[in-house]
């Protein structure tokens, strides 16, 4: 069975802490993403299963098999890479067949593992070309099918949409969700990539320095995240986040006063609505700011304002218009807003008054 | 970039090309359709008291004025190439005409001294370049797994044998070889045979000239392999492992194919360099058991009495004619890439 | 140390053994020359051409039976000062230093028009260095000796050091050549655009970010002005002679005479300016190869 568990697993060098004390249970046909930004230790935990990194401290379960001492080859898992390790000098039949070849799968069975997963990935009409004959996207499409023509217990993907540009990314993305769900087969994802993540997982794991910060679906992670970091890193523009102090259930920060928040909560503190939720008027607005800049993004048009010292975006139809500078009133309802500790960054749990 | 300053920045190198590598190829070849005037003959009568008896002497002063007059010497057309010690098609006319055998005919035609020269300087080429890349490739390998504060060193060492003078390395080889020599007398005890010389047979000679050849050229491989693994593509290394490949397997599917290009190069190099072997026949003092074109170009302008320029010049363009060939199949390929490029 | 490699790098034991075993045999057998060399020139001959035993020339028994130490330097006075090395040396000096600096100023001036021009006649160019590059040193010699013999310049140093420039110039240039491929284009035509000559965007952009490039170049072409056999023991008169002709000749008359050591001395003393240079220059040695191979 390929359900993978990660017990307190741990990776240092020397001084670097890449890997903190990391426990995860992975479902068995489970689509899980890593996500972060770079240097978060996702690739690095990706890696440790693999087995191409060693685990300086914890253990990894594939089913009740501990791994931690295999070597790749014998854990019975395929990668695709960012760049993905295409043998340069072998065609594309060759490139997909090499698992099956190094791995003394009887000949007569090469052929139509080959062809199957060829049709999978749509490229039987190019099986005879160098990888270096090939676009960006159809190379991709070789390194899928390299990694799924043996029929693993587990795939493993180290942001393979990255190299591609956006078009491609899209319909490649909606690609690799399908083969999942025809497939069934256990899957680890990385990307930095946060539409990504939404889109393709089933759960999210999303990771900073090395330590976890919030595991759960993509809607667990959007409407509630755990804490700043989460907030600030989920959502397309991520989430407003504006300092400023909280007393009798009332925010005040400069430019902006949000009423009926708990009462229970008093001092310093950070809010966080998203653009999408806020929305512009009435005279009575939450904030009263000019408008420092003004994009129009075809389907919605990004108001952005000086807020608390920052700039925060809010979300209008695609037809409003004002000129920088113009003052301009925005609605931020307590029920839309979040809570964090401003110390901690930890999201303050006490729900708000709708 | 215009012609005009194209040209002046091409200006100093193109032109000492010219004229101190393109003029005395065709230098060589006008030299080699020559040979060296015969010496200017007098009769003279010397006398004693008691008899006078006629001599035949050089005249000095004559031969000097017509070497002046006509420093290249008298034509001779081809026939230099074709004399005994260069072609040799006489020769080997009457050898294949009347032999005892195929192996009286090698060995025969091996007694011709251009044939010598160029059996040797072949067979060096040959053997030596891929036991040198075969050895420096194993090295590399080797040392691609040892701690990085050993590589150093062990980069430092491997450089010696290849930048070391020529002469003066096979000099050191030889002093040990000699029967006095650390190696030569080491190896006269451990097979208790007091007459054992590594110089004494042709065969032992070119064993040994072989070796300091791969020694020589070793580290060139070695060095350009190792920079070489360092740039063969960690992800596909990384699929290979995971895709199931043992490590002879990724060598042989990930490492070999990547360092192609390089082996190429690397060959294309010392394939040059050993086809020009030279400095060791000096160091090793061989020429009577092996001598190379190089050395029998070198020993007819070092002559003790005179210099063979017309058969000096001979054997050049025939050595010159050997490069080309060497290089052609490179030449096609490298112009067969420039019009890819340009189509 | 193994540590640091994961699982998936770490090599089974019998292919570590194997191969730490070739690394320390190749170890040896590539430094072994140059260290028993060394150590035997300050023996006597007895010792250093032993046939008893090379325990004599490690423990040095002849040299205290004919010195009364363990050490000698009979062999370096007989070379530097009976037979005057140092002559030789400071010609050597004379010829590296100039035929460095001319291939050089030569070099980059070529090497920068090559890869700035796209035309084809640069490629062609460079395909003819390559077939210069093949020439044996000895056939073009040949070609030399008579025009040099006419022209009544032969054995002088200064016709040894343009010979050598050029025979150098093929590689050289196509050094160079690689090495300013990988300097943008942007940079000079930044330059170019600011104002400046062709020549001064060379001089004063260009070369400025080349000196890696440059030195590395400049070791090979000391390397090989050094190194050569070919050109100075045939073009160079018995006063002008540099130090690997001079060895040569040596040898003739040494073995007759039994001074062998002195020629021990002579060579031992040839090698210690490579060593130094290794030593200081190792990482740009090795980057020299590597750039005509990547590249080339």
């Amino acid at each position: 069975m390929a359900e993978i568990r990660l017990k307190n697993v741990s990776k240092r060098w020397k001084h670097f802490v890449a890997v903190e004390k990391l426990n995860l249970d992975i479902a068995d046909r489970e689509f899980l993403v890593l996500l972060g930004p770079s240097g978060c230790g996702k690739t690095t935990t990706m890696r440790m299963i693999a087995g191409l990194e060693d685990i300086t401290e914890g253990e990894i379960w594939f089913g009740d098999k501990m791994v931690n001492k295999l070597e790749p080859k014998d854990r019975d898992i395929s990668m695709v890479f960012q760049s993905y390790g295409l043998y340069p000098t072998m065609s594309v039949y060759e490139n997909i067949r090499f698992p099956l070849r190094v791995r003394k799968v009887p000949d007569n069975l090469h052929h139509d593992k080959v062809m199957r997963a060829a049709r999978m990935v749509e490229l039987v009409d190019f099986l005879d070309r160098r990888p270096a004959a090939l676009s960006g996207g159809q190379r991709q499409r070789v390194a899928l099918g390299r990694a799924i023509v043996r029929e693993p217990n587990v795939f493993l993907m180290d942001e393979p949409l990255s190299n591609l540009d956006a078009k491609l990314r899209v319909s490649t993305r909606a690609q690799i969700k399908h083969l999942q769900h025809e497939l069934k087969t256990t899957t680890v994802y990385v990307t930095h990539d946060q539409i990504e993540a939404m889109t393709l997982a089933h759960r999210v794991v999303v990771m900073n320095k090395g330590i976890v910060q919030q595991l759960g679906t993509p809607s667990d992670i959007y409407d509630r995240p755990a804490n700043i970091f989460v907030a600030g890193f989920i959502g397309s523009p991520a989430m407003n986040l504006v300092h400023g102090d909280i007393q009798d259930g009332v925010f005040n920060a400069e430019n902006m006063r949000v009423a009926g928040l708990p009462l229970t909560v008093s001092g310093p503190v950070t809010l966080g609505f998203r653009a999408e939720d806020a929305a512009i008027g009435p005279e009575t607005g939450e904030i009263a700011a000019g408008v420092y800049a003004l994009e129009l993004l075809g389907d919605a048009s990004l108001i952005a304002m000086q807020v608390g010292g920052e700039l925060v975006s809010i979300k209008a139809p695609k037809e409003f218009r004002a000129d920088i500078g113009t003052p301009v009133r925005a609605s931020v309802p307590a029920k839309i807003c979040h809570l964090f500790d401003r110390t901690t960054g930890a999201r303050i749990e006490e729900r708000i008054v709708r | 970039m215009p012609h005009r300053t194209f040209l002046a920045f091409i200006l100093p190198s193109a032109l000492a090309m010219l004229v101190f590598i393109a003029f005395p190829i065709v230098s060589v070849a006008i030299q080699s359709l020559y040979v060296e005037h015969p010496k200017v003959l007098v009769k003279v009568q010397s006398c004693t008291p008691f008899a006078c008896t006629d001599d035949v002497q050089v005249d000095e002063a004559a031969t000097a004025d017509l070497k002046r007059k006509e420093p290249l010497g008298q034509f001779n057309g081809l026939s230099t190439y074709t004399d005994r010690a260069h072609l040799a098609f006489g020769e080997i006319g009457e050898i294949l005409h009347q032999n005892a055998g195929f192996s009286d005919v090698v060995s025969r035609i091996y007694n011709l001294p251009f044939y010598r020269a160029l059996v040797f300087t072949l067979a060096y080429t040959f053997v030596v370049t891929p036991l040198a890349m075969i050895l420096g490739f194993a090295i590399a390998l080797a040392i691609n797994g040892v701690p990085a504060f050993v590589k150093g060193p062990v980069i430092f060492f491997s450089l010696l044998p290849m930048i070391i003078t020529p002469l003066i390395g096979s000099l050191m080889v030889y002093w040990m070889i000699n029967a006095d020599g650390i190696i030569g007398a080491s190896l006269q005890s451990l097979f208790n045979d007091p007459n054992l010389y590594l110089k004494a047979s042709p065969t032992l000679t070119w064993i040994v000239i072989f070796i300091y050849g791969i020694w020589t050229n070793g580290p060139f491989s070695f060095v350009v392999f190792y920079a070489g693994l360092q740039m063969v593509p960690l992800d596909t290394l990384e699929s290979a492992m995971i895709d199931g490949a043992s490590r002879w397997e990724r060598v042989r599917f990930v490492v070999i194919p990547s360092l192609m290009p390089l082996a190429t190069f690397v060959a294309l190099v010392q394939l040059m360099d050993n086809f020009r072997v030279f400095e060791p026949i000096v160091g090793f003092n061989s020429q009577g058991n092996a001598t190379s074109l190089s050395y029998s170009i070198f020993s007819d302008l070092n002559g003790q009495f005179s210099q063979l320029f017309g058969s000096a010049a001979a054997t050049s363009v025939l050595t010159i004619v050997g490069v080309v060939v060497l290089l052609v199949p490179v030449l096609i390929r490298t112009w067969r890439d420039f019009n890819r490029k340009l189509a | 140390m193994s540590d640091s490699l994961s699982v998936a790098y770490r090599r089974p034991p019998a292919l570590a053994v194997l191969s730490n075993a070739l690394v320390i045999l190749w170890l040896v057998v590539a430094a072994f020359p140059f260290v028993w060399t060394v150590w035997g020139s300050f023996k006597v001959e007895g010792d250093f051409f032993s046939r008893q035993s090379f325990w004599d020339a490690v423990l040095g028994i002849k040299t205290m039976l004919q010195t009364g130490q363990a050490f000698t330097l009979d062999g370096y006075y007989g070379a530097w000062v009976v037979n005057q090395f140092w002559r030789s040396v400071i010609n050597t000096a004379i010829v590296t230093v100039c035929v460095t600096v001319i291939s050089l100023t030569f070099g980059t001036l070529g090497g920068y028009a090559l890869a700035r021009s796209g035309h084809r006649y640069s490629f062609w160019l460079l395909i003819a260095a390559l077939v210069f590059r093949a020439m044996p040193h000895i056939t073009l010699v040949s070609g030399y000796l008579l025009p040099f013999f006419q022209l009544n310049i032969w054995g002088l140093l200064p016709t040894a050091i343009i010979v050598l420039v050029a025979i150098n110039q093929p590689f050289t240039l196509w050094m160079l050549h690689s090495f300013f491929l990988g300097i943008p284009k942007d940079l000079d035509e930044s330059a170019l655009i600011d104002g400046c000559s062709r020549f001064q965007a060379f001089r004063r952009v260009v070369i400025p970010v080349m000196w890696p490039g440059v030195i590395t170049t400049g070791l090979f072409s000391f390397l090989l002005a050094y190194n050569d056999f070919a050109v100075t023991s045939m073009l160079l008169s018995q006063d002008n002679q540099t130090m690997v002709p001079k060895l040569a000749s040596f040898l003739g008359s040494i073995e007759q005479t039994g001074k062998v050591m002195y020629a021990v001395a002579a060579v031992v003393s040839a090698t210690v300016p490579l060593f130094i240079l290794v030593m200081f220059f190792q990482r740009q040695i090795v980057s020299g190869l590597t750039a005509g191979a990547v590249k080339g």
